[in-house]
C-alpha cells in the first residue's frame, strides 16, 4: 500500500454499484482492492510503479474511451467504475488464454502450483477449453545463482522482477531485452545472474507471478507459516517461515512488516542454513583432560554454578564478568544482566556494542540525552537530503539502503556520501566525498563552518532548542574547507557543496554507523555529527536527525534492557542511589553501586588475572575483538570460562562448560531494532536435541546459586522489563503483534515514539561539544606503508557463525579477501587473486587480493567475517577515551607477496 | 545581420544558382537518387564536362519525387528551355549532354519534363507532367529545386520568412492561426496540431520540450526522409515556430539511424541555422530561446510512438507507457512535452507565411491542406506525391501514379503501413480524408501507399504486415506480444493450407482483444490489415483454408508452381513442360491426363488461366502452355502407354444429365471405378458447349468426336443422345442409384432493353448452334454483336464467315477490360471484325425493316465492386446505327429444363454443398456451368472429376480417382532455373485471317517439333524452388 500525506484529500467513487472512498492519487485497482473487489491482474505489485502491461485489470469507466487500466488510471471524484462486465471479461480472457497457449502449463511439475498467478486468474475468468494453439517458446534456463533458478519458458513477462530490481532494490541487474515475441528477461549483456550485479536478494523471485523464478530448495509447501524477524543485522525484517515436518522448508520476507515491507536481503532470504546445521550443539561439553566432552546438563549446571560461586567467595563478585548477546531477545538479555547483577552480585557485563556503538551511546547521550536513532526507517524515504557517513548501507544494512535509494530514484532526494571507499550508494549519491579514513571530524566541522559563515543555520532552533552554540562557533572558527582539505583529502570545494546541500534541506537525515563509531575519536564523530544536525535544526521532525545504523539483529536491545556495565536496563545509572535502590527492591538483595568494566576492560583484567571466570553468552570475542592473539592470551589466563552459543565457535573451543542453546527460530521473544522498534520473535521449531533457549538456562544456573528466577514464559519477563524500565512501561507481548513498538513507549496507550526529541530533548536543551580534530592512534609509516580498514559483505554476517553455514552464501562469497587499489598491487606486484600477506603491529594474516577502485589509493579493506583470514589479527585495541571503542577503522598494515 | 539582410543575401546566392546565365546541372542525390546510381552519373556527368572541357555547375538536390525515374538529371543553359531528364545512366548520359550542350539538340527522347511554365512539342512543362498535374506542393514546395545543403536557397525561396512572422505575433495568436488552418497531425492519428500545441502551452511548468518526430519505419513509405533530405530547413523552421508558441527552449528530433543522409543534412542545417540566428539562444532578435539535438533512433518501429520515443530519447528501453498523463502534461523528463512529425511541421512556415485561409483552400472540412504518400508496389508511377487531401484513391492510381503495369487488375490499395487497412478496388472512389479511410477500416498513416495487384495474395499480406509488428511489437504488453504472436501463427497455417475453419473466427477475436487491450496505438492498430483483408477478401482466407487455394497463387506453402495451381484441374505443368524439352511427348501427354481426359480439347480451347500466374511473364512472356498441350496431344498419342485398368463392377448405375465438358468428365471417371454410367444427351450429339458453343474454326469436330470415342472406349460408359423429359428424380426413380446434373448454362441473357425480342435479334448461344451446326447462319449484310467475352468474339467471327460483310462489337467498357482471351480479341481484328468500346445498346427499333440500333457513347465512372471503372452513359451522345442483325453475347444462365428438383439460386444455378456436389435432393449431384454459372472447360473438368469421387463416395467407394501414370521421379531431380535472359515466347502459328475466314477452317496450327521443344526450354521450372527460410 501506498503512503499518502496525512492531509491528503479524499476521493469518492462508484465501483460496481458500490460507493468508495480514498484518498486522491488512488488507482482504481487499489480502491477497488480496498473494496474487497477483485481485479485480475499480472504486472501489478505493491510498492511497484504502475506497468499497465498485462492488460488483465482493464475496466469501464464512464467517460473514458476504452477499456482503461485500471492499474494505471487515477480515480477522479464521481467515477463511476464497471470491473466485471461481459465486455471487460471477453477482452480478459483473450489474453489470458494467449498467456497460458505461451506457456508450458506443467502446473504438476511446478513449484509454483497453487501459488501461481495466472492459474488464479485463468480460475477466476473461467479460462479452461483452449482454443489457441501453443506457441513455441525457448526454454532458456539459467540456474548459476546457488539459491533460485530461472526458467524463461514460464516467464510471462510482467516485469515485475525487473520493476523491483530496479525501483525497489535499486540494482538494476536485469531488463527486458530484444523486441516483441522475443523479448526475454535479461541481465545487462546477457551473462549468467550469478556474473550480474545481481546480490541474491530474491525480490525477483518472490515477486515472480509465476514459475519462472523459483527458489531451488523450495520443493515442498509448507505446513504452516511462522512470522518471526530476521536474526542477521539492526533493519529488523518480518520473515515468514515455511515450517514442514519440523524444518524450515521456506523464507520469505513479511510484507505486513512495516519495516520491510515483504523486502529482505540475501541473507535473510537463502541465510538461514544455521538453523539447521548438522554441527548444532545438542548437549552440554565439560572439558575433561584438556578436551571437551559430552556431559548432562545437571552435570554441566552444577560444574558452572560452583566454579562461579568458587571464584565469588574466593576473590569477590567482580572477579567475575559476563558477556551477554547482541544475538540473544531483549528478555535473555534482561535475565542475564540481572543474573550478574542480582545473583553474581557484579556490574562487570556488557556486550559487543561496545565494539560498535559504544561511541554513539556516549556521543548521544552527552549532545541529547539518548543514544539511538533519532528517527525511523521509513522516514528515510522522504528525505530531501540524506547524508549518509561511515555506512556501505547497501551491504551492512541492505534493507535500510532500499528507503535511501528511494528517497533517491522515486522522490528526488540529494544524497551526500561521505566514505572513502566507492562503495554501492555511491552510484546514487549526488557528491561523493572521500574523506581519508579517520578524518571525519575534520571534514564534518569543516561543512559546519561553511554553514555557520555563509548563514545556512537555523537560528531559531539553535537559540531555543540548544545551549553552548557560541564556544562551539569559535571551536569551528578556523575549521575552512581549505584546511579540511588538507586533513581530509576531500576538494574544498565539494565540502562547500556538501554543507550547503544539507543545509538548504528542509528534511535531511544524518545515517552512520561504525565507520564513524570504530575510532578512537570515535564519539567526537558522534558528537560532531550531533552539532551538524542541531546548527541546522534537523532534529525532532520526521525525516531528519542522527540515525546510527546498530549492527545486530537486537544489539539495540541488548542495550536498552542492560548489557552494559554502567546502566541498569532503560539507561539507569548503576551509580545512581535512587536507581540502585529501586532495582535492589525489584530484584531482592543488595546491588552494587560500582560500575562495571567494558568488554575489552573485562578482556584487560581477564589477561592480568583480575577477572577470573567469565560467563559469555552467544558472542564470539575470538573473531569480533580487536587484537585477537590478545583476546586468546586473556581467554587462557581465566580461570573459568563458560560459553553458551549455538556453536562450537571459535571462542566456545576455549570454554571449560558449553551450554547448547536455541537460535532465533526456536524460541520466542522480542529483539529491538536500529529505529527502536520492539518486535515479536516466535518460535518455529524445536531446538535440536537437548539445547534449550538461552533464558531457561540462565534461570536454572541461577536457581543452582540459590536465587529463584520462576519464569514461566518471555512475556512474563517482559512485564518485569516494564515495571522497572520507563522507556519500555507501555510495552507488552499483546501490543506487539502488529507493527511492534517503538520506544519511548512510557504507558500502556502510547502509541511508541517514531520521532525523537519532538519538544525537548532528555537532558533538556541540546548540547553543542566542541570536536577539535585529532588523528587516529596509528597512521601508516614507512614500515607499515597502507591504511587498513574494515568492515561487513553483503553475503556474510559478523563473525561469519551464521552466515558461513549456508552453503550458497560460501559459493558466493568464499574465502578471506581483502580489497586494493589496482595503483597499489601494481606497486606491491599483486594480481587478482592473489595469495598475500597482511601484517600489523599486532599480527598477521593472509587473504587473497581482490583489486577494485572501490579501495581509494594507499587504503586496504577487509572484510571481518572469515576466521582464515581474520581481520581482527590485524585491528588496533586503541580505545576511544570515553566510549572505550577499539578503533577497527584505522591502522597501519603492510603488504606483502607471498612467494609461490 | 538583420533578417531582412540575410534575405537578401539569399537572394543573391539564389540568383546565381537559378540565373539563366550561365550552364548548369542539377543532380536529385536523395537517398532515392542515389539507389538509382546517381552519384556515379554525377562522376560521368563531371568527367565528359573535363573531357569536352565545358565549364558548367553540377548541384546536388533533393527528391523531385519521380523516383521510378530515377536517377534524374536537369540540364540548364542561356537562352534555351531547361529540360528535365529521368533514368539517366551512366551509358546514356554523354548522349544526352553531347545533344543538349554541344548540338542544342532538343529534346532527347528521355526528357520528362520542361522546368518551368512553358511546354515545347512532345514535352510537357513539369506541373504537366501526369504524375504531377494532380498535385499540390506545399510540404514538397522546395524538393528537388533547391541544394537542400544551402540555407540560402531556402531562404531565397521564402524560407524563414513564416518565422518571422510568428516572432511579432503572441504565442497564442500562432496557435490560433494554426488552429485555424485545420492542421492535422501528418503522423498518421490526424489530431488536430493547433490543439495540441494549445495543451502544450497551457501545461505547467517552464521547462517545456519540442520534438521532431522523424522515427519513420512503415515498410514503404519515405516521405519523411525525402523531406529532410531535400529541404531541411523546412522542417527546423517548423520546430522553431513551434517551439516559441508552446514556450519551449529545448527541442530534438528523433531521426532514424538507418537515416545517414538525413542526419547529415540535418546537422548542417542546423549549423546553418544557428550562424544566422534562427536557432540559439536569441532567435532573431526577438528573445526567443531554441536549440535544437539531434537524437538516433536504433531501429525500433515502436519508437514512433510518443511515449516509447520519450523513453527511448532519456536512455531507457523505448517502450510506450499508459497515457494518460499524455506527453502534453508529462512529457521528456517529466516535463511537458509536444511531438510532431516532420510532415506536420514542414507544412507549419507555409503556413505562417502565407496564412490559415491560404492552407485551407484546399482539402476538404475537416481534412484540410494536402497530404504526401510514398507510393509503392504494383504501379507504373512510384514515388513521392503531394495531393490535396480529399482526392479519389483512384486518381491517385491511376491518374498520379499512371495505373497499374502489365495489364494487371488492381486488388487493392494500403496505407498507413503495418497499422493501415487494405482498402479494395471497388472503393477506389472513396476520398483520401481521415475519416473515410478509418471508416474503411485502415488510416491515413504517415503516407505509405502500397498498389496491390491481381497478383498479390491478401492472406499473404495481411501474414506479412502481422509478420512485421510481430517482431516490432515491443513485447510489454500481452495482446500485442502474443497476440502478434498468434495471429501470426494462425496465418502461417492458412497460407501452408493448414488452415482451419474457425480461425478466421479466431482471428476477428485476436485483433478484437488486440484493439481493446492493447497498451499503445502499435498494438491496437496491429490487426488493421487482418480485418480489413478479411472484411473485403473473405473469399480468399476461405479458398486457402476449404479448397488449399491461394487465387493469387503466392503463398508458397501452397503453391509449388503457380501455373499448376491455377490450373482449375490442377495439371501438373512444369512436368510435362520438362518432358515435352526433353522430347518425351507420351510422358508429357500421360502426365495431363492424370487430371483431365480432355487433353486435345484444352490443347485447342482451354481459357489457360495458368498462363496468367506464370513466372515467366515477370521476366519476359509466359510459356504458350495451351499451345503445348495441344503439341503434347498430338504427338504424344502415338505412343500411349497403358493406363490404369477399369475397376470391378460394382453394380451400382449412375445417370448423367449432360455430355458437357463436366459430365463427360465425370462419366469417364465414374465409369473407371466400376460404376455403370449412362449420360443423358438433349442434343443430337455428345459434346454440349464443347459443340454447340464452340466454333469449328476454334476447335475441329472431329477432336471432339475422337476424345470423347476415346473415354468412353476407356471407361465403357454410354451416352443416350435426343433425350428429353428427364429429370433427376425420374431417373433415381427409374434405379439409378445417384444422378449427376451436369447441363451446363445454356440460356442466354438478356439485356432488358426496348425491342431486343425482334426477330433480328439472337441470342448468342442460339446462333453459335445453328452455326456450329451447319446451318445457314447468314444474318445479312451488317451485324453488331453486343458483349465483351469470349463468346461474342465467337459469335462475330462466326458471322463474319457466314457471310456477314460487316461485323461490329459493341463493348461498354474499353478492350483493356474485355473478358475475352486477348488473343481472341486480335485474331477477331486480324480477320476484320469491327469493335466500337465505351459504347451501348439502349433500344432496337424497326424502321422501314431495317434494324435500327440505338446506341449512347459511354465512359469510364466509379469503380465497380472488381475495382474497373464502372461505365456511364455520356449525355447527348446517342446515336443510331442502322444494322440487319444483332447478336447478343451478355452472358449466359442455366436453364430450369433437367433440374427443376433441386433448389437453385435467383440467377438459376443448382446450389450444392461445396465439398459433396450433392443438391438438396438425396442421390442427386450437380457440377459446372449449372452450378456456377457460365464458366470455362477446364473449370467444368475438374468439377466434374471432383463430383465423380464424391458420388463414389456416396456409393461407398474411397473416391481416390488419382493415378500416376507417367514415370516422374527422375525428372524430380533438377532446379528451378534463375538468372534467365529474355526470351520472348515462341509464336503459336496461325494461318492468314483471309484464308481462315475464307474457308471456315483452322485458325491456330500445332507446334513444330522444334518450336515446341524451344518453347517448352523456357519455363522456370518453378515446381523445383528450394524450399527458402
Amino acid at each position: 500500500m501506498r503512503i499518502f500525506p496525512k492531509d491528503m484529500k479524499e476521493i469518492i467513487l462508484t465501483i460496481d454499484g458500490s460507493k468508495v472512498t480514498v484518498p486522491e492519487g488512488t488507482t482504481v485497482l487499489e480502491a477497488a482492492c480496498s473494496a474487497g473487489i477483485y481485479i485480475p491482474t499480472l504486472c501489478s505489485d505493491e510498492g511497484l510503479e504502475p506497468y499497465g502491461a498485462c492488460r488483465m485489470c482493464i475496466v469501464e469507466i464512464d467517460g473514458i474511451k476504452g477499456l482503461p487500466t485500471s492499474c494505471t488510471t487515477a480515480v477522479s471524484d464521481g467515477m463511476t467504475v464497471r470491473t466485471d462486465t461481459e465486455e471487460v471479461n471477453k477482452v480478459r480472457r483473450m489474453i489470458c488464454e494467449m498467456l497460458i497457449a505461451d506457456h508450458p502449463a506443467d502446473c504438476l511439475s511446478c513449484s509454483s502450483n497453487q501459488k501461481c498467478e495466472l492459474q488464479k486468474v485463468a480460475s477466476y475468468l473461467g479460462v479452461t477449453q483452449q482454443r489457441l494453439e501453443k506457441t513455441k517458446r525457448e526454454s532458456i534456463l539459467d540456474n548459476s545463482n546457488p539459491f533460485f533458478g530461472r526458467d524463461l519458458s514460464k516467464c510471462i513477462l510482467c516485469g515485475r522482477c525487473v520493476r523491483a530490481c530496479r525501483e525497489i532494490r535499486g540494482v538494476g541487474a536485469i531488463d527486458i531485452a530484444g523486441r516483441g515475441d522475443a523479448s526475454h528477461i535479461a541481465t545487462i549483456t546477457d551473462v549468467p545472474i550469478s556474473e550480474s550485479v545481481c546480490e541474491s536478494c530474491g525480490e525477483c523471485v518472490d515477486r515472480c507471478p509465476v514459475g519462472a523464478l523459483a527458489v531451488k530448495t523450495e520443493i515442498l509447501p509448507p505446513t504452516r507459516e511462522v512470522k518471526t524477524l530476521c536474526p542477521y543485522c539492526g533493519c529488523g525484517c518480518g520473515l515468514v517461515l515455511g515450517v514442514r515436518g519440523g524444518r524450515i522448508v521456506s523464507i520469505r520476507g513479511d510484507t505486513d512488516n512495516v519495516v520491510n515491507r515483504g523486502s529482505l536481503c540475501v541473507k535473510g532470504r537463502f541465510g538461514l542454513d544455521f538453523v539447521g546445521a548438522h554441527d548444532r550443539l545438542t548437549t552440554p561439553l565439560i572439558r575433561r583432560n584438556g578436551k571437551l566432552e559430552k556431559a548432562s546438563w545437571a552435570e554441566a549446571l552444577e560444574l558452572v554454578a560452583s566454579r562461579f560461586r568458587e571464584i565469588k567467595d574466593k576473590a569477590g563478585p567482580d572477579a567475575l564478568a559476563g558477556f551477554s548477546s547482541a544475538k540473544c531477545t531483549n528478555e535473555e538479555n534482561y535475565v542475564f544482566q540481572k543474573f550478574m547483577r542480582a545473583v553474581l552480585g557484579t556490574n562487570n557485563v556488557d556486550h559487543c556494542a561496545r565494539l560498535c556503538h559504544a561511541s554513539t551511546v556516549a556521543g548521544l547521550a552527552r549532545t541529547f540525552g539518548s543514544g539511538a536513532m533519532t528517527n525511523s526507517i521509513g522516514e528515510i524515504e522522504h528525505a530531501d537530503c540524506i547524508f549518509v557517513t561511515g555506512s556501505n548501507t547497501t551491504e551492512a544494512h541492505p534493507v535500510i539502503a532500499l528507503k535511501i535509494k528511494a528517497a533517491v530514484q522515486k522522490h528526488g532526494a540529494s544524497l551526500i556520501l561521505a566514505d572513502p571507499r566507492r562503495i554501492d550508494l555511491a552510484r546514487f549519491a549526488a557528491l561523493h566525498l572521500r574523506q581519508r579514513s579517520g578524518t571525519d571530524v575534520a571534514l564534518l566541522n569543516a561543512m559546519m563552518n561553511v554553514i555557520i559563515s555563509e548563514g545556512l543555520g537555523n537560528k531559531d532552533f539553535i537559540a531555543s532548542r540548544t545551549e553552548g552554540f557560541e564556544e562551539f562557533k569559535k571551536s569551528v572558527e578556523d575549521a575552512v574547507p581549505e584546511r579540511a582539505a588538507e586533513i581530509t583529502g576531500v576538494p574544498a570545494d565539494l565540502i562547500r557543496q556538501a554543507a550547503r546541500m544539507y543545509a538548504k534541506a528542509q528534511r535531511a537525515s544524518i545515517i552512520y554507523s561504525m565507520g564513524i563509531t570504530q575510532h578512537t575519536t570515535g564519539t567526537d564523530n558522534v558528537l560532531a555529527l550531533a552539532n551538524l544536525a542541531m546548527i541546522t535544526g534537523n532534529l525532532g521532525k520526521e525525516s531528519t536527525g542522527v540515525n546510527p545504523l546498530r549492527g545486530q539483529n537486537n544489539v539495540q536491545g541488548a542495550c536498552d534492557l542492560g548489557a552494559l556495565p554502567d546502566v541498569y536496563p532503560g539507561y539507569q545509572k548503576v551509580d545512581d542511589p535512587a536507581i540502585k535502590k529501586k532495582f535492589e527492591d525489584a530484584w531482592g538483595g543488595s546491588l552494587s553501586e560500582k560500575p562495571g568494566l567494558t568488554l575489552v576492560e573485562i578482556m584487560n583484567a581477564a589477561a592480568e588475572k583480575r577477572v577470573k571466570g567469565l560467563y559469555i553468552m552467544g558472542e564470539n570475542p575470538m573473531l569480533s575483538d580487536p587484537n585477537l592473539n590478545h583476546v586468546k592470551e586473556a581467554l587462557e589466563h581465566l580461570e573459568f570460562l563458560c560459553v553458551q552459543d549455538i556453536f562450537l565457535s571459535e571462542t566456545a573451543q576455549l570454554a571449560d562448560v558449553v551450554l547448547p542453546a536455541a537460535s532465533f527460530a526456536e524460541k520466542d521473544g522480542t529483539f529491538t531494532n536500529t529505529e527502536r522498534r520492539v518486535q515479536m520473535v516466535h518460535k518455529a521449531c524445536e531446538p535440536p536435541g537437548e539445547a534449550r533457549q538461552d533464558w531457561e538456562i540462565i534461570c536454572e544456573l541461577a536457581a543452582r546459586l540459590g536465587y529463584a528466577m520462576p519464569y514461566r514464559a518471555p512475556s512474563g519477563i517482559m512485564a518485569e522489563i516494564a515495571s522497572v524500565t520507563p522507556i519500555y512501561a507501555g510495552i507488552s507481548f499483546d501490543r506487539l503483534e502488529e507493527n511492534g513498538l517503538q520506544w519511548p513507549c512510557p504507558d500502556r496507550s502510547h502509541p511508541g515514539t517514531a520521532v525523537l526529541h519532538q519538544a525537548k530533548f532528555p537532558c533538556g536543551k541540546g548540547k553543542f561539544h566542541p570536536t577539535p580534530f585529532r588523528e587516529a592512534a596509528e597512521l601508516p609509516d614507512e614500515q607499515y606503508p597502507y591504511l587498513l580498514t574494515t568492515g561487513r559483505y553483503l553475503y556474510h554476517f559478523h563473525t561469519g557463525t551464521l552466515s558461513r553455514r549456508s552453503a550458497g552464501l560460501e559459493i558466493i562469497s568464499p574465502s578471506a579477501p581483502f580489497e586494493i587499489n589496482p595503483g597499489d598491487a601494481a606497486r606491491e606486484g599483486v594480481v587478482e587473486g592473489d595469495l598475500v600477506e597482511l601484517a600489523t603491529r599486532r599480527g598477521v594474516v593472509r587473504a587473497r587480493a581482490v583489486l577494485t577502485e572501490r579501495s581509494p589509493a594507499g587504503t586496504i579493506f577487509m572484510p571481518f567475517h572469515f576466521k582464515e583470514g581474520a581481520a581482527n589479527m590485524l585491528t588496533n585495541d586503541a580505545l576511544d577515551p570515553v566510549a572505550k571503542i577499539p578503533e577497527f577503522k584505522v591502522c597501519a598494515v603492510r603488504v606483502s607477496k607471498l612467494n609461490p | 545581420m538583420t533578417f531582412t539582410q540575410i534575405q537578401q543575401k539569399a537572394r543573391s546566392v539564389w540568383k546565381a544558382f537559378a540565373g539563366e546565365d550561365r550552364l548548369r546541372i542539377l543532380v536529385g542525390t536523395g537517398t532515392c537518387g542515389r539507389a538509382a546510381g546517381a552519384i556515379e552519373v554525377i562522376e560521368a556527368i563531371r568527367d565528359w564536362l573535363k573531357r569536352e572541357r565545358i565549364e558548367a555547375r553540377v548541384y546536388e538536390v533533393g527528391c523531385l519525387g519521380l523516383c521510378y525515374a530515377e536517377p534524374l538529371v536537369e540540364l540548364g543553359r542561356p537562352g534555351a528551355p531547361r529540360l528535365l531528364y529521368g533514368n539517366v545512366t551512366i551509358e546514356n548520359v554523354e548522349l544526352i549532354l553531347h545533344d543538349y550542350f554541344k548540338e542544342g539538340r532538343l529534346p532527347s527522347d528521355l526528357a520528362l519534363a520542361v522546368m518551368g511554365e512553358k511546354s515545347i512539342e512532345g514535352i510537357p512543362a513539369l506541373m504537366d507532367h501526369p504524375m504531377l498535374k494532380g498535385q499540390v506542393r506545399v510540404v514538397l514546395r522546395n524538393c528537388g529545386l533547391i541544394d537542400p545543403a544551402n540555407i540560402d536557397h531556402y531562404l531565397a525561396r521564402g524560407g524563414y520568412a513564416g518565422l518571422a512572422k510568428t516572432l511579432a505575433m503572441s504565442p497564442d495568436k500562432v496557435i490560433e492561426e494554426i488552429i485555424k488552418s485545420g492542421l492535422r497531425g501528418r503522423g498518421g492519428a490526424g489530431f488536430p496540431t493547433g490543439m495540441k500545441w494549445e495543451y502544450c502551452r497551457r501545461s505547467a511548468g517552464s521547462r517545456k520540450y519540442m520534438i521532431c518526430n522523424a522515427d519513420e519505419g512503415d515498410p514503404g513509405a519515405f516521405m519523411d526522409r525525402a523531406v529532410i533530405e531535400s529541404d531541411p530547413h523546412s522542417v527546423i523552421e517548423g520546430m522553431t515556430i513551434a517551439a516559441y508558441a508552446i514556450g519551449a527552449s529545448e527541442g530534438y528530433i528523433y531521426v532514424r539511424a538507418e537515416y545517414p543522409l538525413a542526419i547529415e543534412r540535418l546537422e548542417n542545417a542546423i549549423v546553418q541555422a544557428e550562424d544566422y540566428a534562427l536557432l540559439g539562444d536569441n532567435v532573431l532578435d526577438s528573445g526567443h530561446r531554441f536549440h535544437i539535438k539531434l537524437k538516433q533512433g536504433a531501429g525500433a518501429f515502436v519508437c514512433g510512438e510518443e511515449t516509447a520515443l520519450l523513453a527511448s530519447i532519456e536512455g531507457k528501453r523505448g517502450m510506450p507507457r499508459p497515457r494518460p498523463p499524455f506527453p502534453a502534461q508529462e512529457g521528456l523528463h517529466g516535463k511537458p512535452t509536444n511531438i510532431n512529425n516532420v510532415e506536420t511541421l514542414a507544412n507549419v512556415p507555409a503556413i505562417m507565411e502565407h496564412g490559415s485561409e491560404w492552407f485551407a483552400r484546399h482539402g476538404t472540412d475537416k481534412s484540410r491542406g494536402t497530404k504526401t504518400f510514398a507510393l509503392a508496389g504494383k504501379i507504373v508511377r512510384t514515388g513521392l506525391i503531394e495531393v490535396p487531401l480529399g482526392i479519389s484513391l483512384g486518381e491517385i492510381v491511376f491518374e498520379i501514379g499512371g495505373g497499374i503495369p502489365g495489364n494487371k487488375k488492381i486488388k487493392a490499395v494500403q496505407t498507413g503501413g503495418p497499422s493501415g487497412g487494405c482498402i479494395p478496388a471497388k472503393l477506389l472512389d472513396m476520398p483520401v480524408d481521415y475519416e473515410k479511410l478509418a471508416a474503411a477500416g485502415a488510416i491515413m498513416g504517415s503516407g505509405g501507399m502500397v498498389v496491390m495487384d491481381e497478383d498479390t495474395c491478401m492472406v499473404d499480406i495481411a501474414r506479412y504486415f502481422v509478420e512485421f509488428t510481430h517482431s516490432e511489437s515491443c513485447g510489454k504488453c500481452v495482446p500485442c506480444r502474443l497476440g502478434t504472436k498468434q495471429m501470426l501463427q494462425i496465418l502461417n497455417r492458412i497460407t501452408k493450407g493448414e488452415g482451419r475453419l474457425e480461425d478466421i473466427d479466431l482471428l476477428l477475436q485476436i485483433a478484437a482483444t488486440m484493439k481493446q487491450g492493447a497498451l499503445c496505438g502499435l498494438g491496437q492498430t496491429a490487426p488493421n490489415p487482418v480485418l480489413t483483408t478479411i472484411r473485403y477478401f473473405r473469399d480468399e482466407y476461405e479458398a486457402h483454408i476449404k479448397r488449399k487455394k491461394c487465387p493469387a497463387a503466392v503463398c508458397r506453402g501452397l503453391v509449388k508452381a503457380p501455373c499448376m495451381h491455377t490450373c482449375p484441374a490442377g495439371v501438373h505443368v512444369p512436368r510435362y513442360m520438362r518432358y515435352i524439352a526433353a522430347g518425351r511427348y507420351s510422358d508429357a501427354l500421360d502426365v495431363i491426363m492424370e487430371k483431365i481426359p480432355f487433353p486435345s480439347i484444352c490443347g485447342y480451347v482451354c481459357f489457360h488461366p495458368c498462363e496468367t500466374k506464370c513466372r515467366r511473364g515477370d521476366l519476359d512472356d509466359p510459356i504458350a502452355v495451351r499451345a503445348l498441350k495441344r503439341f503434347a496431344a498430338e504427338r504424344g498419342i502415338r505412343r500411349r502407354r497403358k493406363r490404369a485398368p477399369k475397376a470391378k463392377p460394382t453394380g451400382r448405375r449412375v445417370a448423367v444429365v449432360g455430355s458437357g465438358p463436366a459430365g463427360l468428365t465425370a462419366a469417364f471417371y465414374l465409369g473407371k471405378l466400376g460404376h455403370k454410367v449412362a449420360v443423358f444427351e438433349r442434343d443430337t450429339q455428345p459434346g454440349g458447349t464443347l459443340r454447340t458453343g464452340i466454333p469449328g474454326f476454334r476447335l475441329p469436330r472431329n477432336v471432339i468426336d475422337e476424345e470423347i470415342e476415346r473415354i468412353m472406349k476407356a471407361s465403357r460408359f454410354s451416352i443416350r443422345t435426343n433425350s428429353s423429359n428427364i429429370s433427376a428424380l425420374k431417373l433415381l426413380k427409374r434405379g439409378y442409384d445417384a444422378v449427376l446434373l451436369a447441363c451446363g448454362a445454356q440460356k442466354g441473357l438478356k439485356m432488358g432493353i426496348e425491342g431486343e425480342d425482334d426477330a433480328g435479334v439472337f441470342d448468342c448461344l442460339t446462333f453459335l448452334k445453328r452455326f456450329n451446326s451447319s446451318e445457314n447462319t447468314n444474318l445479312g449484310g451488317r451485324v453488331s454483336v453486343i458483349g465483351g467475352g469470349s463468346s461474342a468474339m465467337d459469335a462475330a467471327r462466326a458471322a463474319l464467315r457466314a457471310g456477314a460483310r460487316e461485323v461490329t462489337v459493341l463493348y461498354r467498357r474499353t478492350r483493356v477490360e474485355m473478358p475475352a482471351a486477348a488473343e481472341e480479341v486480335e485474331e477477331a481484328l486480324e480477320e476484320g471484325v469491327n469493335m466500337e468500346f465505351l459504347t451501348a445498346p439502349t433500344a432496337i427499333h424497326r424502321k422501314n425493316g431495317a434494324l435500327i440500333l440505338k446506341c449512347i457513347r459511354m465512359q469510364p465512372g466509379p469503380m465497380d465492386d472488381s475495382g474497373r471503372a464502372r461505365p456511364v452513359p455520356i449525355d447527348g451522345s446517342s446515336f443510331d446505327k442502322q444494322v440487319d442483325a444483332v447478336i447478343m453475347a451478355v452472358g449466359q444462365a442455366p436453364e430450369d429444363t433437367f433440374a427443376s428438383d433441386c433448389k437453385a439460386d435467383r440467377g438459376g444455378r443448382i446450389q450444392v454443398d461445396e465439398d459433396t456436389f450433392q443438391t438438396n435432393c438425396n442421390g442427386v449431384f450437380a457440377a459446372g456451368d449449372l452450378v456456377t454459372g457460365p464458366a470455362s472447360i477446364i473449370e467444368a473438368i475438374a468439377a466434374g472429376r471432383l463430383a465423380a469421387c464424391s458420388i463414389d463416395r456416396y456409393l461407398g467407394g474411397q473416391g481416390i480417382i488419382a493415378e500416376v501414370v507417367a514415370p516422374d521421379k527422375e525428372e524430380e531431380s533438377g532446379e528451378m532455373l534463375e538468372e534467365q535472359d529474355a526470351v520472348p515466347r515462341i509464336e503459336i502459328p496461325k494461318r492468314a485471317p483471309k484464308d481462315r475466314v475464307a474457308d471456315g477452317g483452322q485458325v491456330e496450327l500445332c507446334y513444330s517439333e522444334q518450336s515446341a521443344l524451344a518453347e517448352a526450354a523456357r519455363c522456370l521450372r518453378c515446381d523445383l524452388e528450394q524450399e527458402q527460410e
